[in-house]
């Protein structure tokens, strides 16, 4: 579903992405870890194109995305659940979840899609006329996810969905999030921090570090990796 | 206390035609984040639209002295919005919106630079086109007024043709605020102001957002600046006497905030009347400043401001 090759990424003359070829299959669920600077959010950030590369081929469901504008990008499937949240802070729970939904499939599906969507994060349909800037951290978190949902999207990339939480919270959402994957078979793509966690549910995993793909494959071979087991995951 | 109902009255009737002007640079503002010196300009030539469209363009063969004026003062904001969407398109779009991360200062300096110039060009071009005589929108109804009372003997006259200028500004303002509210075009403005980053992830062209906000406040402030001249004449640098007004109704109103905006340039209306009362008219512009000082002292954020910046 989305084939990246060779892809080099920066800004100015930092180059912060090296050569990184990451593979995600449809309906498959791959996290990408990382130190804190390794380059994911800029990956991200390449995908939806708000950074443009300087090498490299980024393919998303047979189309050639670097050849795509960046606001086009969304209508073809990809939604990007942004590092930090990024929710409308002016606008209601309810708009957000309409701007999600600019999509033609969103809009298509807008009332199966967010039904489910209050299924899943029920805390959004106690809050729906609340303005999204006033929630606390994991609620905007829930609405940056359902935002992403509403689009109907064909590819959910989620950049550290545990980022500022407190661990209780952060465990709920990665407990949503796994249901939510079980439930619809969405493809999914997770940058995290929380190495243990991504690793345990991801069908795949990559390890960044400064740019570069140093190490990759199913959630069992990465876990039984002494450099993981050392680095990432305490033992 | 006869005359403070009547600089009352003309303080809400001249406020509510104000606070659409600010409405409109306003809503360029919090969508765009622009400081557009060029805005009062753009007004001055929504007065000029809505002179010749009366004038010489048949509207006033066609509806006659005293609806005419306000057909083509309506008719001069779709021009001036269609004006300023190639405005933007062609200059102001080169350092805004998405290009803004490859400029110094965020671009804000270009962008002044770039509105000083356009206002300068509107100007002085405008000298060349229209000459310097005054121009003004008459109607029969700007000299004639509707009596409300007398009330205990008190009556309190309303000019006829600035209380529609007033009923029309409202209107407008209405209409704006639930394309803002209600359209799915007026929450992507909203989300593209609120952090344009997002706005691009959920698919929202954030150029094209702009240009429509841009294009949008063009129109509306053009409106305003007919109704203006209905009873006010006015000049190719008329722009200069009114941009001031309107950036201190931006920001009595709130930064960003669109509804403030109304609400800003409605006080600075009422400001503007009330000191008539004990001040001389040369004072009134000194009145408005010392008022703003006032209220920016004790709410530095406006009206309707945020005192946190957006995520």
């Amino acid at each position: 579903m989305l084939r990246i090759e060779g892809l080099s990424a920066g800004y100015s003359a930092k180059p912060v992405l090296n050569d990184v070829s990451i593979d995600v299959g449809a309906g498959q669920f791959v996290a990408i870890v990382g130190p804190n600077g390794a380059g994911k959010t800029t990956l991200f950030k390449t995908i939806s194109g708000i950074v443009k590369p300087s090498g490299g081929t980024i393919i998303f469901d047979g189309v050639d995305l670097l050849a795509v504008p960046p606001p086009q990008r969304a209508h073809l499937g990809i939604a990007h659940v942004p590092e930090g949240r990024q929710v409308f802070p002016s606008l209601t729970v309810m708009e957000n979840l309409e701007m999600g939904a600019m999509t033609e499939s969103g809009r298509r599906d807008w009332q199966a899609n967010i039904e489910r969507i209050f299924e899943w994060l029920p805390v959004l349909k106690e809050r729906r006329n609340q303005f999204a800037g006033t929630m606390s951290g994991g609620q905007q978190q829930m609405l940056a996810i359902g935002r992403g949902l509403a689009s109907s999207p064909k590819l959910l990339m989620l950049d550290e969905p545990s980022m500022g939480l407190a661990p209780s919270t952060a465990d709920f959402i990665f407990e949503r999030l796994i249901e939510i994957r079980r439930q619809s078979g969405l493809t999914m793509l997770l940058v995290e921090q929380r190495v243990a966690e991504a690793l345990e549910s991801a069908d795949h995993g990559y390890v960044l570090e400064a740019g570069h793909v140093v190490l990759q494959g199913n959630n069992a071979t990465l876990r039984a990796d002494d450099r993981v087991r050392k680095a990432y995951l305490g033992m | 206390m006869e005359g403070f109902f009547q600089a009352l009255a003309a303080g809400l009737l001249i406020g509510a035609v104000y606070g659409l002007m600010c409405v409109g640079l306003g809503l360029i503002f919090g969508v765009m984040r622009v400081i557009n010196f060029a805005h009062g300009d753009f007004m001055m030539l929504g007065m000029y639209t809505a002179f010749y469209l009366f004038t010489a363009a048949g509207v006033q063969a066609v509806f006659g002295n005293t609806v005419g004026p306000f057909v083509a003062i309506l008719l001069a904001g779709p021009v001036l919005a269609v004006f300023g969407y190639f405005v933007h398109r062609t200059l102001i779009s080169h350092v805004s919106g998405t290009r803004t991360a490859s400029l110094e200062g965020e671009g804000h300096y270009a962008q002044l630079i770039l509105t000083l110039g356009i206002a300068l060009i509107l100007q002085n071009g405008g000298l060349i086109v229209f000459g310097s005589v005054l121009a003004s929108i008459r109607t029969p109804l700007s000299s004639s007024a509707w009596e409300l009372g007398p009330f205990f003997d008190m009556s309190v006259f309303l000019n006829k043709a600035r209380s529609i200028d007033a009923v029309v500004s409202l209107v407008m303002m209405i209409l704006l605020s639930l394309l803002i509210t209600r359209t799915r075009i007026g929450k992507s403005l909203r989300a593209a102001a609120d952090n344009p980053t997002a706005a691009t992830y959920m698919g929202i062209d954030v150029d094209r957002a702009h240009r429509t906000a841009f294009a949008l406040g063009c129109g509306i402030t053009a409106i305003a600046g007919g109704l203006l001249a209905t009873n006010y004449p006015f000049h190719p640098f008329v722009g200069l006497e009114y941009v001031i007004v309107m950036y201190a109704g931006v920001v009595l109103g709130g930064m960003g905030s669109i509804i403030g905006a109304f609400w800003g340039g409605m006080t600075i209306g009422l400001v503007q009347q009330m000191s008539t009362l004990i001040l001389p008219t040369q004072l009134q512009n000194a009145a408005i400043f010392a008022v703003f000082l006032l209220i920016i002292f004790f709410r530095p954020q406006g009206f309707f401001g945020r005192m946190v910046e957006r995520t």
